[in-house]
């Protein structure tokens, strides 16, 4: 219903024919401020007249939630600011709401939302429709804590978001890791799988013991693609799928990831629920995290670096849990960020938000509320910082930090997510007799249209 | 008469019928906004209907709505007729069973997970006296394509309706016709179906009618206690909706008006069928 409702707003605003109308001051402070001209006291001024912050965000995490309203607001009255947090179901929807007012003729200083915690596929649809406020990132004060030097081999996940380069216009927040957690009073630790090979004998004695988050959502997504790395059939992992779908091409991406997907298809059988015929792959990760806690499957991939210690803590994971490596070299490693978009209607405001989210303040209360990764380069802090960060996690269980960097692959490139999950819900879900260059030949030609 | 219905007419014509015609437009290829314009366009529908995944989507949907709204409408006769009588303790049941109406969907459908699910309290209560040896070998209910689940929720909400309408229907025709026929020698058998079944036909067909097309359309249920792909039509439309790539709502805007171009077929056949009926025998 919502849906349709911004559609007919936005169709009775494409009748009038409007033009993008814009707030003729906040254009003069974006160019100031992107331009370097304006000072960041005039930012902090501007911000105090705009008083309010509307944050988009998944508001799917109870700790996220209570961290938003009990710290980040109080940290930033204190900047006078007032932060909005705006949840929501999916962060897909804060999108459509951003382009529907884009459309509909609603310019800078006019729109609604301000910023929107995001990642991967929604950041390629805002920078492919152009709808980003510009590349501020690198010009706030504490973004001296992040790494922009693109000579360091590090400063990778700032400047790229799933192999989309973000051009600094969305703020590097916090860095997640895609870890899989077992539950040890269930599996001896020694019987643990450390690759694709082993997790499939391992199902083969012990049917029906796993399951992993079904795609699109981009915790099974990345199941997906884990496994289509572990199978490039050049042995080359991720390297590959960091370019674009036009510069890869849609044979030589079916190509690639044929082997994965046909591993995929014949683990099916083995997992959860497919002993009754009928493979079960849950939602999302409150569903994993159920089906976890209950026993019913003996391990559980998701992104979450401190998962294990922060679900013991709050009672969502079994006792006995603890991470272990997997799958050996693929376990996928990004960052989410904050986007501003083109149209937001508090630019100063915000500016004072994404710099307070990634002062080491705020960065150590969200790490140790939430458990949630500093987005911030510990390289480019203080010692003392590091140590505060050090001393706020919630601690590794089960793996040590060396294990975690010595398996570590960047995520795939957003326009071949677009096509690896088309294929995976043609070919696994919907049991497709078309071969894997046909339906990803389709899915390349749907995406172009 | 036109002022008085005029507040009503505008809501109707402009928030539904406005979002009704932009639903067919999108689905017909019309999504600037998008940078989507092919209008008029059947190939949304054509791909839609072409495929054997809808038609198993279609089945689904049907198959939970028919089967639920048949079972709460047979026990909502038998809680009504059963309410018309005397027995001890019935004020305090007249209120016990309307219950489910005030709880919410979502509720129901939480409850079942509880209550149902692998992991839930009566697979752990299994597990704890030793019939099984833990709660994820209990037989599976939620989560299938019987969808027993899904029934379940949708019988226990919509049985009180049911029954709420048909009682109501009762007392209003109150029991001297059935008293009549009783004296004049027909069994209990046939007074239920000469007498009060026509009685209540009225109150069977809209309370049928409204809780099928609740049904059909019902999002909810058939996703969280659903048993995964094929999906029942509204989750196949949400699932398109919810995809990063928004050119696929143009696809679930289609899978949309078929579910309604549908649901308003068979709503529509039935209340002619009906009316025919009611023809038939001398009633209109």
């Amino acid at each position: 219903m919502k849906k349709l409702l911004i559609g007919l707003s936005v169709t009775a605003s494409l009748l009038s024919n409007t033009v993008l109308a814009e707030d003729a001051d906040a254009v003069a402070f974006r160019e100031a401020f992107l331009s370097g001209t304006a000072t960041w006291e005039d930012v902090q001024a501007r911000a105090k007249e705009e008083g309010t912050v509307n944050l988009y965000y998944w508001g799917g995490s109870d700790p996220i939630n209570i961290w938003m309203d009990q710290i980040a607001t109080a940290g930033l009255a204190e900047l006078g600011v007032k932060l909005n947090p705006v949840r929501i179901t999916g962060t897909k929807d804060a999108i459509d709401l951003v382009l529907a007012e884009m459309n509909s003729g609603k310019g800078l200083g006019e729109g609604s939302v301000d910023a929107i915690w995001v990642n991967g596929e929604n950041f390629a649809t805002l920078k492919r429709q152009n709808a980003l406020f510009g590349a501020f990132a690198d010009k706030t004060p504490n973004s001296v804590n992040i790494e922009w030097n693109a000579d360091d081999p590090r400063s990778l996940l700032n400047l790229r978001d799933f192999g989309v380069e973000t051009g600094n216009a969305e703020m590097p927040w916090s860095g997640e890791q895609y870890v899989c957690a077992a539950n040890t009073k269930r599996v001896d630790r020694a019987d643990l799988p450390a690759t694709f090979a082993e997790l499939k004998s391992y199902l083969e004695i012990n049917p029906g013991k796993f399951t992993y988050v079904k795609p699109p959502h981009y915790v099974g997504n990345t199941f997906v693609q884990a496994a289509v790395y572990a199978h490039n059939p050049d042995g080359t992992g991720a390297a590959p799928f960091q370019n674009s779908i036009g510069d890869v091409g849609a044979e030589e991406l079916a190509r690639l990831i044929t082997p994965g997907l046909e591993y995929l298809k014949a683990l099916e059988p083995h997992l959860l629920g497919a002993q009754g015929g009928n493979a079960r792959y849950p939602e999302d990760i409150g569903a994993l995290d159920g089906l976890f806690l209950n026993g019913e499957v003996d391990m559980a991939c998701k992104f979450g670096l401190y998962a294990v210690a922060t679900g013991l803590n709050n009672g969502t994971y079994p006792e006995g849990a603890e991470a272990f490596v997997f799958p050996t070299g693929n376990m996928i490693k990004n960052k989410n960020y904050l986007a501003i978009p083109a149209n937001a209607p508090n630019p100063a405001a915000t500016l004072v938000m994404a710099d307070y989210m990634t002062s080491v303040d705020a960065q150590v209360t969200k790490l140790k509320f939430t458990g949630m990764p500093p987005g911030v380069d510990p390289w480019k802090l203080s010692d003392e910082d590091v140590q505060a960060l050090t001393e706020a996690s919630p601690g590794l269980i089960g793996v040590t930090q060396a294990d975690l960097d010595a398996n570590t692959a960047p995520d795939t490139n957003a326009t071949l997510v677009d096509v690896i999950e088309a294929t995976w819900l043609e070919y696994i879900e919907r049991d497709s007799t078309d071969s894997i260059d046909v339906i990803v030949a389709r899915a390349v030609e749907n995406l172009e249209k | 008469m036109w002022v008085q219905l005029m507040p009503v007419l505008a809501v109707l014509s402009v928030l539904f019928g406005g979002a009704l015609v932009l639903a067919v437009m999108q689905s017909l290829g019309f999504a600037p906004w998008f940078g989507v314009n092919t209008f008029p366009d059947l190939s949304y529908f054509g791909a839609l209907w072409g495929s054997w995944s809808f038609w198993q989507s279609l089945g689904l949907t049907l198959y939970y709505a028919i089967v639920s709204t048949g079972i709460a409408l047979v026990m909502g006769i038998l809680l009504a007729l059963a309410m018309v009588r005397i027995f001890p303790g019935k004020s305090l049941y007249k209120y016990l069973y309307k219950l489910p109406l005030m709880i919410p969907y979502t509720v129901g459908i939480a409850l079942a997970v509880i209550m149902l699910g692998n992991g839930g309290m009566i697979s752990r209560i299994f597990a704890f006296v030793g019939l099984i040896g833990d709660p994820s070998e209990f037989p599976q209910i939620l989560k299938t394509h019987y969808g027993w689940g899904i029934i379940t929720v949708y019988v226990w909400k919509q049985t009180p309706f049911v029954t709420l309408t048909l009682y109501a229907v009762l007392l209003g025709v109150g029991r001297e016709t059935e008293e009549a026929a009783a004296i004049l020698g027909a069994n209990k058998r046939q007074i239920f179906f000469g007498v009060t079944l026509p009685q209540i036909l009225p109150g069977i067909v809209s309370s049928t009618l409204i809780i099928f097309a609740f049904n059909i359309g019902a999002f909810e249920a058939p996703f969280i206690l659903g048993g995964g792909y094929p999906d029942t039509l509204p989750v196949v439309a949400w699932r398109y909706f919810n995809d990063a790539d928004y050119t696929l709502q143009l696809q679930g805007m289609a899978t949309v008006v078929s579910l309604a171009l549908i649901a308003s077929a068979i709503l529509y056949s039935y209340l002619a069928f009906y009316r025919s009926f009611e023809r038939r025998i001398g009633r209109n």
